[in-house]
C-alpha cells in the first residue's frame, strides 16, 4: 500500500497544475496574496482569469495581467523543456554532456605546466578564479588569455573574441599589444616550420589590429557599473556569439568597501556568481575571474586566503592561487572538479618586441615554451613581457 | 487555506458557494469547523446535503491512517540502500544511501562535494544500473572526470563496454536559480506520477549539486522570501524521497562564526530539518603546504549512527574514491 499522494486529483493531468503558486517567480507580496487568497496551482490562477483575479485578491487588472502573463510564461517554458525543446541545453545525460567536453577546445594559458594541471588550458563553460597576491601575475595572465582565445583552430586555438571587465583600471593596453604581436610572431614560426595552406590562409586575417579589435572592453568604477555590466552580458553575447572568454578583472575590489550589510553582499555575490554560471554555461564561454588575498587571523597563526569570504568560495568552479615562496613563483590550483590539487613553479619572461632577434637565451626558452617543452620544470607564463629580468635569477 | 470553489467535490454547487460566502465561510477550514445546523437555517440550505458535503471534504483533505505493521511492510518493500561505491563512506553511511531520505554533504570549498556526487552518481549507474537525476546548479558537472570515475571502477573489457548506458542513465539538468530547481522538481514529480519514467527505467537516486548556490542570492540584506522558498524546496524534496522511494543527496557549504569559530552547516537551522543524514568533508591540510591532502568525511547527523565517527576518503587520485584504509572509528 501507498500513502495517498497528496495532490492526488491532479494525478492525471499535465505537470502544469504541479506548478504551486509558492514556486512561481512572482513578487514576495503578491505571492503571499494568492496563498491567504488559497491559490495554490498555477492552473487555478490561469482558470480565474485577470478580472476575478483582481477581484479575488484586490489587485488592479493590469497587475492581474502581469502576474498571469508570468505564469503563462513559466508554464510555456516548462512545456518547452520537454525533450527536444529550446531548453534542450540545460538538460541531456551524461553521455551527452561526455561527448561535447571532448570535442571542446582549451584556452591554452602558454604555460605548459599551467596548461597540464588545469588539464589542457581554461576550461569552456566554467569559471575559473586566479587568486593572489598583488603583482603575482593575475592580470598578466588574463590579458594572455585575452590574445590566446583568439588563435585560430588551425592552431590547436578557439578562434573566439574576449570580453574583458576592468574593475581595477589594471588593463594596459600596450603590455596587450605586446602580447598579441608575439603570439602573432609565434603562430608564423609555425607556419613556416609546417608550410600547411590552411595555416597560411588563417594567418591572413591574425594580425594584431584584428586582436586587439575583438577585445572588447568594459570598465567598471563601482559594483553597481559591475554588477549592470554582468547581468547585460548575455545580450551583448548573443550579439557577438563568437565570444569565448570573458575575462572580470578584478572581482574583489568593488566588494570590499562601501559595505554596510555583510549579509547584502554575500546576497549580490551569490546572485552574481549565478549569472556568471549562466552565461558561462549559455554561451559556452570560459569565464575568468581575479581574486585578492586577505589575512585570516587564527589562533596561533594568520594565514593568507581569498578574499570575499569563505561562501564565495564556492562560485568558481576552479581555483587556482598564485603564491610567492621567497623569490619563486608558484600557481596551486586548489579545486577542480576534473584535475587533482598541485602545485607548480613558473615564471614571467622577458618580451620579444617584433623585429628582435632572437640572441638572448631567455627568449629562446620563451620560444621552446611555445612547442610545449618545459626545460628545468620552469615554465614562462607569457612569451610577451617589457621587464627584461624579472623571475629570472 | 483551500477556498471553496465550485466542483471541488461532489455536491457543492455554486449557488451554495455564494450562499456560504454571503454568510463569512469563505475557506475550506471555516466550512469543516463551522456549526452546520446553525449554518444550515442561515443560509436556508439542506442540512444533510452540508453534512455530504463536509464528509467529502474531510475525507479530501485529511492524512490517511496508516498502522505500524503496513507501515514497516512498505519500509521493507521500497526501501533500498544504495552503495556509494566507496567503502568507507558506506561504512559512515551505515551500508550506503537509504532511499526515502534526504542525505546531505557539507563542506569548504574543494573539500570534494561534487567529486563525491559524481562518485555516487557513477557507482549508482554503472553498479546498480539504475538511473540518475543530477542536478547542476554550480556548473561543476564534469562529464570527463565522470568517465574517468567509471574506467578506475573495472578494467573489465566486457564491462567497458556498458560504460555508455551507464551515462546514459545518468541525466543532468542544469538549473541556476530557484525557481528552475523548483519547476524541474515538479516536472520530475509529474513524471514519476504518471509511470512515464518506467520506460526508460526506475529512478532511485536524485543528486544536487549544489542546494546553498540557488538559496543564497535569494538570503540576506533583509529580504524574507528566500526562507519561504527554501521551505517549499525541502519540502518538494522530502516528498520526492518519501513519496517514490528515492534517496536524495543535497551539497551544501559551510559557514563560521566569526573567522575562528568551529564549522557548521550554511543555511541556519530550518535547514537543518531537512536532511536525516549529514556528512562533513573536510581537507586536513592547506593543499600548498603538503603534496598529498588528506581528507576526512565525518557524521554530523544520522538516524542510525553514533555521530562524529570519521573515516579518510581518497578522491584526488586521478581516479576515484578508492577503498582507503579506514581509520577506528572514533565513537562518542
Amino acid at each position: 500500500m501507498r500513502h495517498p499522494f497528496p495532490y492526488e486529483h491532479f494525478r492525471n493531468k499535465s505537470f502544469v497544475f504541479f506548478s504551486l503558486v509558492g514556486t512561481l517567480p512572482l513578487a514576495p507580496a503578491l505571492r503571499s496574496r494568492l496563498a491567504a487568497a488559497g491559490f495554490q496551482t498555477a492552473q487555478e490562477l490561469l482558470d480565474t482569469g485577470p478580472c476575478g483575479l483582481s477581484k479575488e485578491i484586490g489587485i488592479s487588472r493590469e497587475e492581474a495581467l502581469e502576474a498571469l502573463q508570468v505564469v503563462r510564461q513559466e508554464c510555456h517554458g516548462d512545456a518547452a523543456r520537454t525533450p527536444g525543446g529550446s531548453g534542450a541545453t540545460r538538460k541531456c545525460t551524461a553521455l551527452e554532456l561526455l561527448e561535447e567536453e571532448q570535442t571542446q577546445g582549451f584556452i591554452i594559458t602558454f604555460c605548459s605546466a599551467l596548461d597540464t594541471i588545469l588539464g589542457g588550458g581554461v576550461q569552456l563553460t566554467k569559471i575559473t578564479e586566479i587568486c593572489g597576491a598583488p603583482g603575482v601575475g593575475k592580470t598578466q595572465l588574463c590579458m594572455q588569455l585575452a590574445v590566446d582565445v583568439q588563435i585560430p583552430e588551425c592552431f590547436g586555438g578557439v578562434a573566439g573574441e574576449a570580453v574583458f571587465v576592468d574593475t581595477e583600471g589594471s588593463f594596459m593596453v600596450d603590455r596587450v599589444v605586446d602580447i598579441a604581436a608575439a603570439c602573432v610572431r609565434h603562430c608564423h614560426l609555425i607556419a613556416e616550420a609546417q608550410q600547411e595552406e590552411d595555416h597560411r590562409e588563417a594567418l591572413e586575417t591574425f594580425s594584431l589590429e584584428n586582436i586587439l579589435s575583438h577585445i572588447y572592453y568594459f570598465r567598471c568604477r563601482d559594483y553597481i557599473e559591475l554588477l549592470a555590466q554582468v547581468y547585460l552580458l548575455p545580450e551583448f553575447l548573443s550579439e557577438h556569439s563568437k565570444v569565448r572568454l570573458v575575462v572580470i578583472d578584478g572581482i574583489a575590489f568593488p566588494f570590499r568597501h562601501d559595505f554596510e550589510d555583510l549579509s547584502l553582499r554575500t546576497r549580490l555575490l551569490n546572485g552574481l556568481a549565478q549569472q556568471l554560471i549562466i552565461i558561462a554555461n549559455d554561451h559556452k564561454t570560459a569565464v575568468v575571474l581575479t581574486n585578492q588575498m586577505t589575512t585570516r587571523i587564527g589562533q596561533s597563526q594568520s594565514t593568507l586566503v581569498p578574499a570575499l569570504g569563505e561562501s564565495w568560495g564556492h562560485a568558481a568552479t576552479v581555483r587556482l592561487i598564485f603564491h610567492w615562496d621567497n623569490s619563486q613563483r608558484l600557481a596551486t590550483l586548489y579545486k577542480s572538479p576534473s584535475q587533482k590539487e598541485s602545485t607548480i613553479p613558473y615564471d614571467i619572461t622577458v618580451s620579444i618586441p617584433l623585429g628582435w632577434r632572437f640572441t638572448d637565451g631567455s627568449t629562446l626558452s620563451a620560444v621552446k615554451e611555445f612547442s610545449g617543452k618545459s626545460d628545468k620544470g620552469l615554465c614562462s607564463l607569457s612569451v610577451a613581457f617589457q621587464l627584461p629580468s624579472e623571475g629570472k635569477q | 487555506m483551500v477556498v471553496l470553489r465550485a466542483g471541488l467535490c461532489p455536491g457543492l454547487t455554486e449557488e451554495m458557494i455564494q450562499l456560504l460566502r454571503a454568510n463569512g465561510i469563505r475557506t475550506v477550514v471555516d466550512f469543516v469547523s463551522s456549526d452546520l445546523e446553525n449554518v444550515a437555517w442561515k443560509c436556508s440550505l439542506s442540512y444533510k446535503a452540508l453534512v455530504a458535503v463536509r464528509r467529502v471534504l474531510l475525507a479530501q483533505f485529511s492524512a490517511f491512517p496508516a498502522n505500524g505493521a503496513d507501515l514497516y511492510e512498505e519500509l521493507k518493500s521500497s526501501t533500498a540502500i544504495l552503495p556509494t561505491g566507496s567503502p568507507s563512506l558506506d561504512q559512515l553511511l551505515d551500508s550506503g544511501l537509504y532511499t526515502g531520505e534526504v542525505t546531505e554533504l557539507m563542506g569548504a570549498p574543494g573539500s570534494g562535494k561534487t567529486q563525491v556526487c559524481l562518485g555516487i552518481a557513477a557507482s549508482v549507474s554503472l553498479g546498480l544500473k539504475q538511473h540518475v537525476l543530477f542536478l547542476d546548479s554550480t556548473g561543476g558537472f564534469t562529464a570527463s572526470r565522470l568517465y574517468q570515475m567509471l574506467r578506475a571502477q573495472t578494467e573489465d573489457e566486457e564491462e567497458q563496454a556498458s560504460f555508455p548506458g551507464a551515462l546514459q542513465r545518468i541525466q543532468v539538468v542544469r538549473v541556476f536559480n530557484i525557481y528552475e530547481l523548483l519547476s524541474a522538481l515538479q516536472e520530475l514529480r509529474d513524471r514519476l506520477s504518471q509511470q512515464v519514467v518506467s520506460s526508460v527505467g526506475p529512478l532511485k537516486l536524485v543528486v544536487l549539486d549544489s542546494v546553498s548556490a540557488v538559496i543564497y542570492p535569494l538570503l540576506g540584506g533583509r529580504q524574507s522570501e528566500g526562507l519561504a522558498l527554501m521551505m517549499q524546496l525541502s519540502k518538494e524534496l522530502k516528498t520526492l524521497a518519501r513519496e517514490f522511494s528515492l534517496a536524495v543527496v543535497v551539497t551544501n557549504q559551510v559557514t563560521r562564526d566569526g573567522s575562528t569559530g568551529p564549522l557548521k552547516p550554511a543555511l541556519g537551522r530550518s535547514w537543518s530539518f531537512v536532511p536525516s543524514t549529514r556528512l562533513l568533508l573536510e581537507s586536513r591540510e592547506a593543499p600548498w603546504e603538503k603534496a598529498t591532502t588528506q581528507r576526512v568525511a565525518s557524521l554530523a547527523k544520522s538516524p542510525r549512527q553514533p555521530t562524529g565517527v570519521q573515516v579518510e576518503l581518497d578522491i584526488g587520485n586521478g581516479d576515484v574514491l578508492e577503498p582507503s584504509p579506514v581509520t577506528p572509528a572514533q565513537g562518542l
